[in-house]
């Protein structure tokens, strides 16, 4: 067949493909949406045989962009995100952090070894906070805590300044944990720093405001959000640790198929783990500095932080692992 | 192969061919969205300075928005592009050709971090110079090419009366022909002589015009010009 008798054809056809992917919203459209399929294969096999035939540049050009347009069109599905992100958050983001369990394991071992092991070695001699942290640093701590110990009630800061903190939250606490994440393309090095570092810190904070005295302003303060806070760095370096062991040992894959294969299976988590930071980030500004009786405190904030451990345990157990 | 085109095979058995960017242009586009979001800022800084401590945490969670989500926000809506991409011609595809979606987005953008490394995009920059498709390491975990947007070269070649073959032209023919035609303008008259005189059956008919001058209006009949 040669090309004229060929564009002759199926120009009709051709000229339908295209106004159907120009249409407007409103217009009538030149086939209904469920004839697109099959149109989008005739259009390919007419490229494919375009191309065979040798048929001028031109119309393989012209038939190739409106093949990518289609296949664009045709492949560009995220139409049930919103289903999606209901049945992750029922249930999926919990059996996916049970399936990395042992990653979850090794990044809870990599925060709390080392803050309990500070807490003991400050115990002991008080002097070994200063390997993780100045002494302006830990006054500054003490300081913190310190402030009206009597007064029962509202915070001495108002809503305004609740707010300004919880941006401040959400941006710090976020960023460390995707950083954390981001951290296992260096093979997982930065995330365990970033682990083992902040678990110092903590057990510094911990064991000195202790020592000094705050003890209940402290537990206080800490126990309502710390559930969901602790949980989302341990989640984002179980995430780090796993993207950094897929670059050292990929095991039977390219290490780039290994990479990308590993990067969407923790991706929704990562975005689970962010929520639940968001969450602990809105504890911390709104009630954990309430100045409430401590048990009241105690209790309520107890709840709050066995909240994500029974979703894990317990959410979507249906589904299976 | 000299060209950076990446061959991409739908499920129809169709080829289809991306064009992926370079260093430069998406450094380029970096800047540009550097500028825009920072803009942006300073704007939301003097409008939220109004409302005190309130604005200053609600200033903060936008810097947070906009600092992780910007390109995440861009590149799922706005068809695969930000700004600064789309001022460079560029856009967001997964290396199947298909659009970008939320979770390869947010695995290359959250990944920016260790692309940023040790300071500047230092080790993204590498991993882009040497990768053949220029990805950076975000790129490849999330399995995405940054490729320029489908381009016509159609529209460089000069015009001039077409004029048809005598014989049916293979592909590679034709190739050789168009691309002397696009950058016939950028040689001399004389250099364009020499490479028609390569092509002697082609460029030389039993009617007047002769060499570069009748390989540009095949050309021309090539790419579908009428006369």
């Amino acid at each position: 067949m040669k090309q004229a008798q060929f564009e002759a054809l199926h120009e009709t056809g051709w000229q339908a493909f295209a106004d159907w992917l120009k249409k407007r919203r409103g217009a009538q459209p030149p086939f209904p949406p469920e004839e697109l399929p099959a149109r989008y294969r005739n259009l390919c096999q007419q490229l494919a045989l375009t191309r065979e035939r040798d048929y001028s540049l031109a119309l393989v050009e012209r038939l190739h962009d409106l093949v990518q347009q289609g296949h664009d069109h045709l492949y560009s599905g995220d139409g049930d995100f919103w289903r999606r992100l209901r049945r992750y958050a029922g249930g999926g983001f919990a059996a996916d952090v049970r399936a990395h369990r042992v990653w979850v394991l090794a990044a809870a071992l990599l925060l709390f070894g080392p803050m309990l092991l500070m807490m003991l070695a400050v115990h002991l001699n008080p002097e070994f906070a200063y390997l993780v942290v100045s002494p302006e640093q830990v006054r500054g701590f003490v300081e913190m805590y310190r402030d009206g110990t009597t007064a029962l009630g509202r915070t001495a800061r108002d809503a305004g300044t609740d707010f300004s903190m919880f941006g401040f939250y959400i941006f710090n606490n976020v960023s460390i944990a995707f950083r954390c994440f981001a951290g296992g393309l260096l093979g997982g090095v930065l995330t365990v720093f970033s682990l083992v570092f902040n678990g110092l810190l903590f057990g510094v904070v911990e064991m000195r405001l202790v020592q000094a005295g705050l003890g209940e302003n402290f537990y206080s303060f800490v126990v309502g959000h710390s559930g969901f806070e602790l949980g989302g760095i341990v989640l984002a370096g179980a995430a780090g640790l796993r993207l950094g062991a897929a670059l050292l040992a990929p095991g039977r894959r390219s290490r780039s198929d290994a990479l990308r294969e590993t990067g969407r299976s923790l991706i929704g988590m990562v975005c689970g783990l962010a929520v639940m930071l968001v969450i602990a980030a809105l504890i911390e500004a709104f009630w954990s500095p309430l100045r409430l009786p401590f048990p009241v405190k105690l209790g309520v904030g107890g709840a709050l932080s066995l909240l994500p451990m029974l979703y894990f345990v317990f959410a979507g157990r249906r589904h299976g692992t | 192969m000299l060209d950076t085109l990446r061959p991409v095979t739908t499920p129809e058995l169709i080829e289809i061919r991306l064009h992926p960017a370079g260093l430069l242009p998406r450094a380029l586009a970096w800047l540009i969205d550097l500028m825009l979001r920072f803009m942006l800022l300073a704007l939301a800084g003097n409008l939220f300075s109004l409302l005190g401590e309130f604005g200053s945490g609600l200033w903060l969670l936008l810097f947070f928005l906009i600092e992780w989500f910007y390109p995440v926000l861009f590149e799922v809506l706005w068809r695969g592009s930000t700004p600064g991409k789309c001022a460079l011609g560029l856009l967001v595809l997964n290396d199947n050709g298909t659009p970008v979606g939320w979770g390869a987005s947010l695995t290359r953008n959250l990944l920016r971090t260790a692309d940023f490394l040790p300071f500047g995009y230092a080790l993204g920059a590498v991993s882009m110079l040497l990768h053949r498709e220029f990805r950076r390491l975000g790129d490849i975990v999330a399995g995405t090419l940054v490729v320029y947007r489908h381009t016509t070269p159609a529209t460089l070649i000069p015009t001039a009366t077409p004029i048809p073959p005598t014989a049916p032209l293979g592909r590679e023919a034709q190739r050789a022909i168009l691309a002397f035609a696009e950058r016939a303008p950028r040689l001399t008259p004389e250099r364009q002589e020499e490479l028609a005189a390569l092509l002697p059956t082609l460029a030389h008919g039993a009617q007047p015009p002769q060499g570069a001058a009748r390989l540009l209006r095949l050309a021309n009949h090539l790419i579908g010009r009428q006369a």
